[in-house]
């Protein structure tokens, strides 16, 4: 049952990254991106609390990897 | 030293004074240009971490503090202090559901400092970034080296970033001999002597690889998507040092005993994406993991965040997370597993390889003034601010047990409070 869900995981982000592939030519002009630069749509727009939240998290699973990193957003500075 | 005791005063006065001409000179070169793009933050946390239960009583206080100074808009120079500080209770022998012996948990206590320290060097539509960072406690130290290199494209629509970090760790075990059989291996009973020349101690280590890929995307003025794909190594003593595990009906215990590989890979896609209508930007995010431990993982997170004034935001979370177990997870090993099998070879007392679900939420305040344009906050603050967070996280052990009772401390509870400021 788990490893289905893992796999329809897996293959949902394969789509996802075909699809992005397929479709790269998208731009956002740079008088568009108001709301990409807020800090409401960073990945990662406080590292110091997330950092602690992610340190707890790690030390409860098993799992590790694929967290969020800086950088995300109007990709302007 | 020698030299310099050797010059005369004339000679000296005139070495000082180069080396003085020489230092202006280079700050000069380093700060006068940018003199605009100088800009300092600093930025302090404390986190409170509590498993409200009978039994473990764990609490782990988290302080930190960063610092990043940038003396030119290509440069930026960072430090960090971390600790986590540590008092809790935990049986020292895992048993499984067929014990007649209950163990009582055992108080214990450790403080662990990490420092780092780092630079990186921005050009154009790239960055480049080493870091360093050593930690130790009684029981453990580890090093670490990280680099990372990342590029802008498609009109700043894309980046994309790679890095490798290595750890050399060690830990502290009891003396036991490589060819030992592990089931008369003993675990550790204190940290007492460990990391010095006692004859009851030795330092195992742990080789750590990790690969990060990670891939920025701006798909349309409120949608962005990252992807972050990451591979680690480990080889080593992946142990808990201090840990039994029950192996024999009589009640024969050895310490815990991992593979001493382990092949990690998770793969993560994250979606932001601001809703106008209600002003809000909300998150979606899910990660598949597997190891070969055969463990399989898979999260999903949900977040909501807006402005409730301009200078304050309210971000909800929540996380739902299931594993599967290790191929060699049980939770009783005295049921005369085949020696060959991997439940015959290995054993664990260690709930993060069992078969779990976890579910959080949370929510955190934050607030941000900054001055516009050149105008300063309080005439010295590029920008102030300070946050306060708080998680609740519940996990569903399916099988572990303690001699065949469920754990009590499987609610965590996190209160974090940030503050910085930019000069």
């Amino acid at each position: 049952m788990e490893h289905h869900l893992v796999g329809k995981v897996v293959k949902g982000m394969a789509a996802s990254l075909l699809l992005a592939l397929g479709t790269s030519c998208v731009t956002v002009r740079p008088e568009q991106k108001a709301i990409l630069a807020d800090p409401t749509m960073q990945f990662e727009s406080n590292p110091l609390e997330e950092s602690a939240r992610q340190h707890v998290i790690e030390n409860r699973e098993a799992a590790y990897g694929g967290g969020s990193v800086q950088g995300g957003g109007c990709g302007c500075n | 030293m020698r030299l310099q005791l050797m010059l005369n005063p004339r000679a000296r006065r005139r070495g000082r004074r180069r080396s003085f001409a020489w230092l202006s000179v280079a700050l000069g070169a380093l700060l006068a240009p940018h003199a605009r793009a100088q800009v300092a933050d600093v930025d302090v946390r404390t986190s409170v971490f509590n498993e409200p239960s009978a039994t473990s009583k764990l609490t782990v206080i988290h302080p930190g503090a960063a610092v990043v100074v940038r003396p030119t808009s290509w440069l930026g120079v960072n430090a960090s202090y971390d600790a986590d500080i540590v008092t809790g209770a935990t049986e020292a022998v895992k048993r499984g559901r067929l014990a007649d012996i209950v163990t009582q948990a055992s108080d214990f206590s450790d403080t662990r400092h990490v420092v780092g320290g780092g630079f990186s060097i921005t050009r154009a539509s790239t960055e480049l970034s080493a870091n360093y960072a050593y930690g130790f406690e009684s029981d453990y130290k580890s090093q670490s080296f990280t680099v990372a290199a990342g590029t802008d494209f498609l009109q700043k629509n894309t980046k994309i970033e790679l890095s490798y970090g290595r750890g050399f760790d060690e830990v502290c075990t009891t003396a036991f001999a490589e060819t030992d059989a592990p089931s008369n291996r003993q675990a550790l009973t204190s940290s007492d002597g460990c990391f010095s020349n006692a004859d009851d101690r030795a330092v195992r280590e742990i080789n750590l690889d990790t690969f990060q890929a990670a891939w920025n995307q701006n798909w349309t003025p409120e949608l962005n998507m990252q992807m972050v794909l990451t591979g680690a190594l480990q080889n080593g003593f992946l142990e808990n040092p201090y840990r039994s595990v029950e192996i024999a009906a009589a009640g024969d215990a050895a310490l815990e005993n991992h593979p001493d590989n382990r092949a990690r890979g998770a793969l993560a896609l994250r979606l932001k994406y601001y809703v106008r209508p209600i002003k809000t930007a909300i998150g979606f995010g899910v990660r598949g993991y597997r190891d070969t431990w055969d463990i399989l993982g898979q999260t999903y997170e949900l977040s909501g965040e807006r402005y409730l004034f301009p200078w304050l935001r309210l971000l909800v979370r929540g996380r739902y997370y299931a594993q599967t177990g290790a191929l060699f997870w049980s939770d009783d090993y005295t049921g005369g597993e085949p020696e060959t099998g991997p439940r015959g070879q290995y054993w664990s007392g260690d709930r993060e390889v069992s078969p779990l679900a976890s579910y959080s939420a949370g929510a955190r305040l934050q607030l941000e003034k900054s001055g516009a344009g050149e105008a300063r906050v309080f005439g010295i603050f590029r920008q102030l601010r300070a946050a306060a967070a708080f998680d609740g996280i519940k996990t569903d052990l399916k099988e572990f047990t303690w001699s065949g009772e469920t754990p009590d401390d499987t609610l965590a509870l996190l209160f974090t409070l940030t503050a910085g400021a930019s000069f």
